[in-house]
C-alpha cells in the first residue's frame, strides 16, 4: 500500500489527531501502508519555502516517507523552486490555486507546468481549491502532465467524471470518494491505471478506503496498480 | 514634528503565498522611510508557535536598536503554553503577547488561553490581541468579548489590535477602553475611514491609543500617514505614535 496523500506536521487552526513522523508511522503500521506521500499542510497554508523545508526535517531518515512539495507559481521563484527539487530528488509537487489566489491560467503558472511536463514530476491538485474549468482546460493544454485531482468527494461527481473522461492525463486519487459504487465509477471513466489510493491522513483514517478497495472485486493486478503500482509509476519508483 | 516613533503591531515569518516577506532588511528600509524608530515584533503565523518564538526573537538579537520580540501562544496546545512563555519571556528575551484567536479559531474567552492570562496578569505582562467586527471575521474577537477578561485580570494592559477594525467595532472598542482603564486600542486597520484615528482618540482618550502598521502585511508609511493626518493635537500625535507605546512597555 502506497498512500497518496497525507499531511504531515500541525495546522494552524485545529488540533489533528497525528502530525508527529512517529504518529504518522504508527498509524501506517496499524493501516498495513508501506509508503505515503507526504506534504506539509504549513506550506499549503502559509508558506511554501519554509513548509517544505519544515517537511524535510521531518521525514530525515524515513524511507517510507516520500515527500511531495506545495508549490505557488504566482508569488514563488520557478528556478529556485527546482533547484531545490533537483537537489532533494523531490518527485511530486502539489498546488492550492484558490487558496494562494491565482487562477490555473498558463499566463500565471505556464512556465511551472513546462518544467513539470518536462521534468516528469505529477501534479497534485486538491479539487476545491481550484476553478474546473481552469483545472480542466489547463490539464489538457498539457498532455504530458499527470495531473492527480485530490480529495474528490461526491458532490463533484457532476464534473469529475467527465473530465476523467475528457483529459486523458488527469488521475483521481480516492481519499474522499465514497459515494456508493465509486471505485467502480471511477475505473469505468478512468480505467485501473489512473486510479490512486489515498487516505487525507490524518483527516480521516487509512483503513476505510483500503477495505473499500479491497471489497470492488478489482483483479489482482489493478489492486496492486490502485494501491500502490500506479503511483510508483508516476514518480518513478516503480523497481 | 521630532517624536518617538514606535510600532506595536509587526510580523515576522514568511507568508509566501500572499506574496509577503519579512527580509529584515527590507523592514528596516520601511520603517526608516516611515520615520518608525522600533516596533514590537511576533511571529504568529506559524503553526508551531516554539518555532514562531525563535524567528520573533531572532530580529530582536539581530537589531535590538529596532525589534522588540514578542511571544505568541496556541490554544490548541494549552499543555504547552506555560512552558512557551517561560521559555519565551526567559532565554527568549521575549517582552509582550501577542494571540490572535481567529487565526487559532477560539474565542478570545476561551479557557485554553487562561493559563496564558494567569501567567500574563501575576507578571503584569502586556497582551494585544487581534480584534474585530463587522469586518468579515467571525466574532471571535469583538471588542465587547474583552471587557470581562479586562476586569478578570486587572494586572494585564490589554491591547486591541484594529481598534475592532470596522465602524462597528471601532464602537465597540471605545466602549471597551471607556469602561477600563487597562484596555488600549491599537490603530492599524485597511478597513479605517478618514475620521477613524480622530474617532479611536475623541473616544478613548490620547493616552490610549497605540500605532500600529501590521507590516508586512500592510506598509508602516500607510499607516503613519493615517496618525500624522489625523484631526487631533501635535501632542496627541505624539502619544499615539510612540510616547504611550514606550510607557506602556516600560522602554528607553
Amino acid at each position: 500500500m502506497f498512500d497518496a496523500n497525507v499531511a504531515l506536521g500541525r495546522r494552524h487552526n485545529r488540533r489533528v489527531v497525528s502530525h508527529t513522523t512517529e504518529g504518522l508511522l504508527d498509524a501506517m503500521d496499524k493501516s498495513g501502508v508501506e509508503r505515503a506521500l507526504v506534504y506539509s499542510p504549513f506550506a499549503e497554508h502559509f508558506d511554501t519555502v519554509d513548509g517544505n523545508a519544515l517537511l524535510m526535517e521531518m521525514i530525515a531518515g524515513q524511507p517510507r516517507l516520500v515527500p511531495q512539495f506545495v508549490a505557488n507559481p504566482a508569488t514563488e521563484s520557478l528556478a529556485d523552486f527546482s533547484a531545490e527539487v533537483s537537489r532533494l530528488g523531490v518527485r511530486s509537487v502539489r498546488i492550492a490555486p484558490i487558496p494562494h489566489s491565482y487562477p490555473l491560467t498558463d499566463w500565471v503558472a505556464g512556465p511551472w507546468l513546462e518544467w513539470l511536463e518536462s521534468e516528469g514530476i505529477p501534479l497534485s491538485i486538491p479539487v476545491d481549491f481550484v476553478d474546473v474549468p481552469q483545472l480542466h482546460d489547463t490539464a489538457k493544454a498539457h498532455p504530458k502532465l499527470a495531473v492527480i485531482l485530490a480529495e474528490v468527494h461526491y458532490r463533484h461527481v457532476p464534473w469529475v467524471i467527465p473530465l476523467l473522461r475528457s483529459v486523458p492525463n488527469a488521475y483521481v486519487e480516492v481519499s474522499r470518494f465514497v459515494i456508493a459504487d465509486g471505485v467502480a465509477r471511477l475505473m469505468d471513466a478512468a480505467g485501473g491505471e489512473r486510479v490512486l489510493f489515498g487516505s487525507r491522513f490524518p483527516d480521516s483514517s487509512m483503513g476505510h478506503q483500503i477495505y473499500n478497495l479491497h471489497t470492488n472485486d478489482l483483479d489482482d493486478s489493478t489492486l496492486a496498480a490502485v494501491c500502490a503500482g500506479n503511483l510508483d509509476r508516476l514518480l518513478g519508483l516503480e523497481k | 514634528m521630532e517624536t518617538p516613533v514606535f510600532d506595536f503591531h509587526t510580523h515576522a515569518g514568511r507568508w509566501g503565498n500572499s506574496g509577503v516577506y519579512d527580509d529584515i532588511d527590507t523592514f528596516v528600509r520601511i520603517m526608516d522611510a516611515a520615520g518608525v524608530d522600533r516596533c514590537n515584533i511576533n511571529c504568529i503565523f506559524h503553526s508551531d508557535v516554539a518555532h514562531g518564538n525563535e524567528v520573533a526573537a531572532s530580529f530582536a538579537e539581530r537589531r535590538p536598536d529596532r525589534f522588540v520580540g514578542v511571544a505568541v501562544i496556541s490554544p490548541l496546545y494549552p499543555e504547552e503554553v506555560v512552558p512557551q512563555l517561560e521559555r519565551g519571556f526567559g532565554e527568549l528575551g521575549l517582552k509582550s503577547l501577542k494571540v490572535y484567536p481567529n487565526y487559532y479559531q477560539k474565542p478570545i474567552d476561551d479557557p485554553g488561553y487562561f493559563p496564558a492570562f494567569e501567567w500574563c496578569d501575576d507578571r503584569g505582562v502586556t497582551i494585544m490581541s487581534h480584534s474585530s467586527a463587522g469586518a468579515g471575521d467571525e466574532d471571535l474577537t469583538e471588542p465587547r468579548r474583552f471587557v470581562p477578561l479586562a476586569e478578570r485580570y486587572p494586572n494585564i494592559n490589554w491591547v486591541l489590535a484594529h481598534s475592532g477594525n470596522s465602524r462597528v467595532g471601532q464602537a465597540q472598542a471605545v466602549e471597551a477602553a471607556r469602561a477600563f482603564p487597562n484596555i488600549y486600542l491599537e490603530t492599524c486597520t485597511s478597513f479605517g475611514d478618514h475620521t477613524t484615528i480622530t474617532d479611536l482618540v475623541n473616544g478613548a482618550g490620547e493616552d490610549r491609543v497605540l500605532f500600529g502598521s501590521d507590516m508586512p502585511l500592510m506598509d508602516a508609511r500607510n499607516q503613519v500617514g493615517r496618525v500624522v493626518n489625523a484631526d487631533i493635537s501635535t501632542e496627541a500625535k505624539r502619544k499615539v505614535l510612540g510616547l504611550n507605546a514606550i510607557k506602556l512597555l516600560g522602554l528607553d
